[in-house]
């Protein structure tokens, strides 16, 4: 019988002793492979879909890190933020999440409720400023990996400049009355003074407000104002506001500014059709600088940065606004931390800090040697520094401070209907004690 | 009989209610037994119990506790409750989904209405402009939503481009970045977009009017306009009701088309119940779930209270299905 057969002497001889020597070699070959552990699959959400070199410089290191570490796989995916939170804030609760996802600080609650993997012992924290450590700090851990850092800056075309006849001062900063009449003339001359969109972003509207009070407060007073210790209606902080309307009822703002995204301001500034200032955070080069045909600003395009104005009386003119931006966590239910954690420590070396500079042309949380940093956009580059020169950073902007009931009327208020001339200085700041006072 | 055999003794009183249960009704054939019955029961059940049921359940026991945690819950009793009741932003958004709620579907009713004529009258291009009116319905409401928006930009929607064309300068908004615009703005593009529902739905009811009483009205030399307010409308009066309604909870519960084009905003102007309950559980930086449900509980209430309103309205005039 055929299956008799399988068990004769010559069938021994033919098909199971070569099956069986088959085996031993195959064993031979593939074992190595085999005593490895088992590969881990690390899946990755960041933010930055649209803005190539910030993409790119993580799709680098990601490829970078797979090579280096055959055992890990890494599945990156780019999600636009709203979309990234709206999904992260519901997996988290489910076990769902991805092993890494993108977040800023202003979402440390995800931290507070246990929802994050402390980086103590999977990162090399040398390698992260101080300040950058701080703003992801939690009950003395830090959770966040703080890859993008910026300055609140305020940019300018220097070809409007130079037409309205407006010359700036060494100092790079004009003064109240300078920059009231500079608006003025912009406008009067059909030039959009300011550009700047509210449509998808809770913060890009206040940006001008905002750091005319730091300078005016000093950045004691500043920190109290946002955690709701300052009242909004004190007189220093009212006549910051007066200014700003004063320039809002001006033209300062596009008509289109409540529907304008914040890839159209972009735009908007240097296109299309065109403005004379944008304020905005560093991270302004992200988007423009990519060819104009993908939405960057136009080759030859003159930009300028200047320091935003200081009120008169201002307690620090020097000082300004650093925060940490984009950074990644871990999900405290990874499957898979021990690749995750490998992963973002690759990431954070003072190389891979020069890298993000030069690339990305922004400031990182992770530490740097200038020194060896080179880029095509070295002139941009050392015009950025030198507005920082002599300057003194207050660390986080208002939504870090600001949560909850409070956050959204800054978002409502400050940051959507002031500029838009919605609302009078009077309710504007009515409405945020009542807000931000309740839950400080 | 099944249950009763010459050798088994008398069966216990709850054996015998159970194997009458269980056994098949032979007076009636269309009847079967409650096994059988749970065998196709069981995976629909078990899809609403999961997916309908369960969610509905925990929404109103999330409700007494603040869940902001990822391992621990805090018991609160109905203090969610009474924060609602004076929480300034949720009252905004109530009335402007009461606003939204009860004018709107006016316009979406009569909208439809008056596009079903022209086409019960024959208008030129009828055929193409049927299908024309009706292919916003089949539009999703994102695709609406940005569409809307463009048209309504300031700088080159077309609103004000037709209105500077026109020399009225004068009346160009920012019409979805102005509070007192802002939720009209929306309603017109919400009525826009069901349209053609209501056209199709009023143009099957116009055609399955009785033609003798038509007839006879023309018989009496009664006018095109007599006709349609003192005939055609009393005899569509059960179906225009009927998507009164059916747009009324609709809009109760609108969501996406807010979430598109306004967030909400600007201040609060164009919040609704629905995107509030969202921000509160997923936009905001904070992680509770007990004060959204909250929210949710109570609204909840508040449609099935209209609903009962209603059907207790037309109970007697008016047979509802919806």
């Amino acid at each position: 019988m055929k299956a008799l057969g399988l068990f004769s002497s010559t069938a021994i001889t033919q098909r199971v002793v070569p099956a069986v020597a088959g085996l031993f070699v195959g064993a031979f070959l593939v074992g190595p492979v085999l005593a490895q552990a088992p590969q881990q699959s690390v899946t990755m959400w960041s933010h930055w879909p649209d803005e190539q070199s910030k993409r790119g410089f993580i799709e680098e290191r990601v490829k970078v890190f797979e090579a280096a570490t055959p055992q890990c796989k890494v599945n990156l995916q780019f999600i636009q933020k709203a979309d990234l939170y709206a999904s992260v804030k519901t997996s988290v609760r489910t076990g769902q999440a991805p092993d890494i996802f993108w977040l800023e600080p202003d979402e440390i609650a995800f931290a507070k409720s246990g929802f994050l993997e402390p980086l103590d012992s999977y990162i090399n924290l040398n390698n992260l400023e101080d300040w950058a450590r701080q703003s992801w700090g939690h009950n003395g851990k830090v959770y966040g990996l703080p890859v993008e850092a910026y300055t609140v800056e305020l940019y300018y075309n220097k070809d409007l400049m130079k037409k309205l006849g407006v010359t700036l001062p060494a100092t790079m900063q004009l003064a109240q009355a300078q920059f009231t009449d500079m608006v003025k003339k912009s406008a009067a001359a059909g030039i959009t003074p300011v550009a700047s969109g509210v449509g998808d972003r809770p913060y890009p509207g206040a940006y001008l407000l905002q750091e005319v009070l730091l300078r005016k407060l000093g950045l004691d007073d500043y920190r109290a104002l946002l955690t709701g210790k300052l009242s909004f209606n004190d007189p220093r902080v009212i006549e910051g506001m007066n200014w700003v309307r004063e320039l809002v009822d001006a033209g300062a703002y596009p008509k289109s500014f409540s529907s304008l995204k914040l890839g159209e301001s972009h735009y908007y500034f240097h296109t299309n059709p065109g403005a004379l200032m944008f304020p905005i955070a560093s991270w302004y080069t992200g988007r423009a600088f990519v060819p104009a045909e993908k939405g960057g600003q136009p080759q030859g395009f003159q930009l300028g940065l200047m320091k935003y104005p200081a009120l008169n009386d201002s307690k620090c003119p020097e000082c300004k606004t650093l925060a940490v931006g984009g950074s990644y966590v871990m999900y405290a239910k990874s499957k898979n931390k021990e690749c995750a954690g490998k992963l973002l420590n690759s990431m954070a070396t003072v190389e891979n800090g020069n890298k993000w500079m030069e690339t990305v042309l922004l400031q990182t949380g992770v530490r740097t040697d200038p020194s060896r940093i080179q880029s095509i956009h070295a002139q941009y580059f050392k015009d950025l520094q030198e507005r920082s020169v002599g300057a003194k950073f207050f660390i986080g902007t208002p939504l870090h401070y600001m949560n909850g009931k409070c956050g959204d009327t800054f978002s409502q208020v400050l940051n959507r209907a002031f500029p838009a001339g919605l609302i009078s200085v009077k309710d504007a700041a009515t409405q945020m004690d009542a807000a931000c006072k309740a839950t400080s | 009989m099944a249950n009763s055999t010459p050798s088994s003794g008398p069966k216990p009183k709850w054996r015998q209610q159970l194997d009458a249960l269980l056994e098949p009704p032979e007076a009636d054939s269309r009847r079967t037994s409650w096994p059988t019955l749970m065998l196709f029961l069981a995976p629909a059940l078990l899809v609403y119990a999961a997916l309908t049921a369960y969610p509905v359940v925990r929404t109103f026991y999330n409700s007494f506790f603040i869940i902001s945690d990822a391992s621990s819950t805090e018991f609160v009793g109905l203090a969610h409750f009474v924060d609602v009741f004076k929480d300034a932003t949720f009252l905004a958004a109530v009335r402007n989904t009461a606003i939204w709620s009860m004018v709107a579907p006016f316009f979406d009713v009569a909208t439809g209405l008056l596009l079903a004529l022209c086409l019960y009258a024959g208008v030129p291009l009828s055929r193409f402009l049927r299908v024309a009116w009706f292919v916003p319905v089949l539009l999703s409401y994102v695709v609406v939503g940005i569409m809307w928006v463009w048209i309504y930009n300031y700088d080159w929607g077309v609103v004000n481009v037709v209105l500077r064309n026109l020399g009225l300068g004068h009346w160009v908004h920012a019409w979805i970045a102005d509070p007192k615009f802002a939720l009209p703005a929306l309603m017109v593009t919400h009525a826009w977009k069901w349209a053609g529902f209501n056209m199709v739905v009023c143009l099957a009811a116009i055609h399955s009017l009785p033609s003798e009483v038509l007839e006879a009205a023309e018989l009496d030399n009664c006018g095109w306009w007599d006709k349609l307010v003192h005939v055609i409308i009393p005899m569509l009066w059960p179906t225009l009701l009927n998507l009164y309604i059916l747009a009324f909870i609709g809009k109760m519960k609108v969501f996406d088309l807010v979430w598109v084009m306004t967030e909400g905003g600007p201040i609060w102007s164009t919040e609704t119940v629905s995107t509030y309950v969202y921000k509160r559980a997923f936009n905001w930086n904070t992680f509770d779930l007990g004060y959204p449900s909250a929210i949710a509980v109570v609204w909840f209430f508040v449609v099935i209270g209209f609903v009962v309103f209603f059907n207790l309205l037309f109970r007697r005039r008016e047979r509802l299905e919806y």
